[in-house]
């Protein structure tokens, strides 16, 4: 397990269950705003944040988790995971954020020095996941050591640059799990050992 | 309750006048400024064209100020409301809500998208609400794709050129912002959320500009009402 910390208090607050708040793209919004901001300062780095792109990047993401919705709710947990993973995805295929300079605090043989765009998006995606299972299942989010090694990073940009859909995958193994690499963005193609 | 001026008990068609004539005023300048130039002119004659041209600008000016400022504030209707479709029709005065949102929420989203100078009539957007065939039955997603298909064939967005068109995807400004203003009209929001839920709204449906565009082209009210049902309750 990692002791990366996932910012989660960079995350705004709201009257709503997380997992209904997410679905807004009012607060989808103003929390990846104030995520990329938090970020940024802990890096040392300013982002720009693209809002069309990212309304562009919410909507595909709302259509790909109804799509794949299991009508079961004794997968619902899973979903919940998979679910963020389809976010990053969308992220890595059109980035709604691009950083201004190099990060000053960030070192270069970082992740967030190697991939300041891609560091950011994942670390929301991992941030609003922890926020939103704590919420329904009172649980700690454990991130994968794999996170603190620059190698999966370089692997996670080459190939999500690639096929953004590596990124789902990449999302998945920071949580812990083996992702199904054939199709990582698909729900039901999850690997047997993984469904026990 | 809708706010009256001392003016007269529906200042409406006096603020809509005064809106047309601001419209004719902005464009009448940009027409002035792109279309003369001294840069060809002899010397003297361009010094004596561009003194008039400031003085015609300045007074241009200073009528813009005086429209706008009694628009806005001696005859109302620039202040935003916090309405729900479904329970609009509740409302005595339903048609005068109905049209000073779409008036105010339509200023708001062009001028997010960069189109500041298109006329919005609020008198299109009454008289659309006055003659809609309002169905108690009827889904809000129903009514409000009937209302954006009224308000498109109404003109409810006038003087639209290529360039305020091509603010959004695939030219198609007048839909996409009729659709954001009826999106946001059928979102779940408290007044504190009330602007920030129309700029999602218009973000949104740039994101699904085209689809918009289509359905609003051929006038098919299921596909917009199936669209506002999907998208509503993610504003």
């Amino acid at each position: 397990m990692s002791d990366k910390a996932l910012l989660v208090e960079a995350i705004p607050q709201t009257n709503e269950p997380l997992r209904i708040a997410v679905r807004r793209l009012r607060w989808f919004k103003r929390a990846f705003h104030s995520f990329t901001d938090a970020c940024g300062k802990e890096i040392g780095a300013e982002f720009l944040v693209d809002d069309v792109k990212l309304a562009a990047i919410f909507v595909r993401w709302l259509e790909a988790i109804d799509r794949q919705k299991p009508s079961d709710r004794s997968k619902r947990r899973d979903f919940f995971e998979f679910a963020a993973s389809l976010m990053l995805q969308e992220m890595t295929a059109e980035m709604p954020l691009s950083a201004k300079s190099a990060p000053r605090i960030a070192k270069a043989e970082s992740a967030a020095g190697f991939w300041p765009e891609g560091y950011c998006a994942t670390m929301f995606c991992l941030a609003v996941h922890s926020a939103a299972m704590s919420q329904e299942f009172h649980t700690a989010t454990e991130i994968d050591p794999a996170i603190d090694d620059l190698r999966h990073w370089w692997s996670f940009k080459e190939n999500a640059l690639e096929d953004a859909r590596f990124s789902a995958g990449f999302l998945q193994l920071l949580l812990g799990h083996k992702p199904n690499w054939l199709m990582p963005d698909v729900f039901r193609a999850r690997l047997k050992d993984e469904l026990g | 309750m809708s706010r009256h001026s001392p003016i007269g008990p529906d200042p409406m068609p006096l603020r809509e006048a005064l809106r047309g004539l601001r419209h004719v005023l902005r464009k009448g300048g940009q027409t002035l400024a792109d279309t003369v130039s001294t840069d060809s002119m002899p010397k003297s004659a361009a010094t004596l064209a561009n003194t008039m041209l400031r003085e015609a600008e300045d007074i241009l000016r200073r009528i813009d100020t005086v429209t706008s400022g009694l628009a806005k504030t001696v005859l109302g209707g620039e202040t935003p409301k916090t309405l729900h479709l479904a329970k609009l029709s509740q409302s005595r005065d339903a048609d005068v809500q109905f049209s000073q949102a779409v008036y105010v929420a339509l200023r708001s989203v062009l001028d997010q998208v960069g189109a500041p100078n298109v006329f919005i009539s609020e008198a299109a957007a009454r008289s659309v609400y006055q003659h809609a065939a309002l169905r108690a039955d009827d889904k809000p997603a129903t009514l409000a794709a009937n209302l954006t298909l009224d308000l498109l064939s109404a003109r409810v967005l006038r003087g639209i050129t290529a360039q305020d068109a091509a603010r959004v995807p695939g030219a198609a400004l007048e839909s996409i912002a009729v659709f954001a203003v009826l999106l946001w009209l059928q979102s779940d929001r408290s007044d504190v959320e009330n602007d920030a839920a129309l700029a999602a709204a218009t973000d949104i449906s740039i994101a699904v500009a085209g689809e918009v565009a289509k359905a609003c082209g051929e006038k098919n009210a299921d596909h917009i009402a199936a669209l506002y049902e999907k998208l509503a309750a993610h504003v």
